[in-house]
């Protein structure tokens, strides 16, 4: 952000609306289901999900496992996938930026693979690697992946050329110019990708575990349908919602503090 | 009179001796010599089995999707499974935009409908639209509905926070402007409001249909008796490597051309931000 952030305080009439919509849409759902208009095959009321919640923490019924296992598990599995994709999406995007013949040799095959939306890898990760800890962070590792690519790449492209030519009457070879001037410029957008990367895995973590899992959050949601108990999958789906918000704001945290220089 | 639109530039091409270091910097060489390099290394991997029979020979798979196009597969060619896959993709992304754009709109606009909309639609963005699969399933079983129910999900996020923020990043002195030549809050809206809003609600377009490319494929590959997602996990239950690689070849392309489609749509629809591409 170029300008410094102003804080508008909100009338409190509105602020008041904001809490009472919630809670007449938590409300309406409570009594949807208590009133029987829809069948508890169906959906599951805010105070059964939330009593199945405090159960959950110690009872590894009906699907095998408590519930910060299967958390433990799918950040396991999505933060491995992830961070391979940092380390192999954000140099290489760097690098396509500045250097042309990285740009001539790996961007054919880059915008190859790109339309190719990850969760279609499953069938074949499944050929490759079983349905293991491997195929899974593949999975992920393609979705990181090119986030990452496209947002280095971009932000190299997107240096200043006044500073560039500055450097190169200055006598800096390419590759100073590589280190010095564009890596810096670029910083921004790739801590851009460290966010946008992170929401694709987590997505396609679920992806993955819907088809071929015996642990994790996504496996809990796909037992849950399986044994027709939309408790089991509306608190699966609460819980990715909501360690996903949980390491976003941690992500966004950290790229603060790193950026504190530079964006102002 | 002399404009600048009408200059003409004259460029000399020298044609200077040939030296195969100079083909390193040519591009389109570049790109001929990465597509061959990574055909052959498919190739190559594919013969040493490094996958163990996992990974089809790219002649193979160019056998299967000519074989595809021609033979059915659960009555169904390639066409029409790609269809499939499309229809549900456009019939879904064309609900979920239509409801998610103008109540993006209408929420920037409004702060009563901002107030009332937001902290409920705060409490379902971060759930990933595939995380809705087995609760659609439950709701609507196994046919057509859930999978474009899923897109619904899919598409609303990313459109809805798009049109929103596209009309609340507006410049404010474009307002200003509006005011001091003496223009209404209709004028405000109209004038101002849904041109600069424009390029943002396309790229929203544009996020939410790789997302509902997502979206399909994983509903098929879940549960459906056609569709490109529904080819791929043939390959793998029939054990033939070549149609799911043939599937994900035909995904590729359809999803390519969606892109096309909306950006082409962008093109027409605001020409004022053609200006703004070639970043």
């Amino acid at each position: 952000m170029p300008y410094e952030e102003v804080r508008v305080r909100v009338p409190i009439g509105l602020r008041i609306l904001s809490v009472a919509a919630l809670g007449a849409f938590l409300l309406g759902w409570e009594l949807v289901v208590r009133l029987d208009v829809v069948p508890s095959t169906m959906l599951a009321s805010p105070s059964q999900v939330m009593g199945l919640f405090a159960i959950k923490l110690t009872d590894p019924q009906p699907d095998g496992a408590v519930l910060h296992v299967h958390i433990w598990t799918s950040i396991q599995e999505a933060f491995t996938g992830y961070f391979l994709s940092l380390l192999v999406g954000i140099p290489l995007g760097l690098l396509m930026g500045w250097f042309v013949v990285a740009e001539g040799l790996f961007r054919p095959v880059f915008e190859l693979i790109r339309p190719i939306p990850p969760i279609a890898w499953i069938p074949l990760t499944i050929f490759w690697f079983g349905i293991g800890l491997a195929g899974k962070v593949f999975i992920i590792w393609v979705a990181g992946l090119v986030p990452c690519v496209i947002n280095s790449y971009v932000g190299v492209k997107m240096t200043n050329p006044t500073l560039i030519q500055m450097a190169r009457t200055y006598g800096a070879s390419d590759w100073q110019i590589f280190i010095k001037i564009c890596v810096p410029s670029a910083l921004p957008m790739v801590f851009g990708a460290l966010q946008i990367s992170l929401a694709y895995c987590w997505t396609n973590l679920v992806g993955a575990e819907l088809l071929a899992a015996d642990t994790g959050l996504g496996y809990l949601i796909t037992m849950g349908r399986r044994l027709a108990r939309p408790d089991l999958v509306i608190l699966g789906m609460l819980m990715v919602g909501l360690t996903g918000a949980v390491i976003g704001v941690m992500i966004d945290y950290v790229e603060r503090r790193l950026l504190a220089g530079i964006r102002r | 009179m002399v404009t600048i639109a009408n200059e003409i530039k004259v460029e000399v091409k020298e044609r200077g001796q040939f030296r195969p270091l100079k083909l390193l910097k040519n591009r389109w060489f570049l790109y001929a010599l990465s597509l061959a390099g990574f055909i052959y290394l498919w190739h190559w991997t594919a013969e040493r089995r490094v996958f163990g029979g996992g990974l089809p020979l790219p002649w193979d798979v160019l056998v299967q999707l000519g074989k595809l196009t021609v033979d059915p597969l659960a009555g169904k060619n390639l066409f029409e499974h790609t269809w499939a896959s499309t229809r549900r993709i456009l019939i879904g992304f064309a609900i979920g935009s239509s409801i998610a754009v103008p109540l993006g709109l209408f929420m920037a606009l409004n702060k009563y409908a901002n107030a009332i909309v937001k902290p409920i639609f705060d409490l379902l963005k971060p759930m990933p639209p595939i995380a809705w699969i087995s609760i659609s399933i439950l709701w609507f079983g196994i046919e057509e509905t859930p999978k474009v129910f899923i897109i619904v999900i899919g598409t609303v996020v990313p459109c809805l926070l798009n049109a929103y923020n596209g009309v609340r990043l507006v410049e404010p002195q474009l307002y200003d402007v509006v005011k001091m030549l003496g223009g209404t809050r209709k004028d405000e809206i109209i004038q101002v409001c849904f041109p600069a809003a424009f390029p943002a609600i396309f790229a929203g377009l544009q996020i939410s249909l790789s997302i509902a490319w997502t979206c399909v494929i994983a509903a098929e590959l879940v549960a459906a008796r056609s569709g490109l997602g529904f080819v791929t996990l043939q390959g793998m239950t029939l054990s033939r490597p070549a149609m799911t690689v043939a599937g994900m070849i035909a995904i590729a392309v359809a999803a390519w051309l969606t892109t096309l489609l909306v950006s082409g749509l962008e093109r027409i629809v605001c020409p004022w931000k053609r200006g703004l591409e070639n970043v």
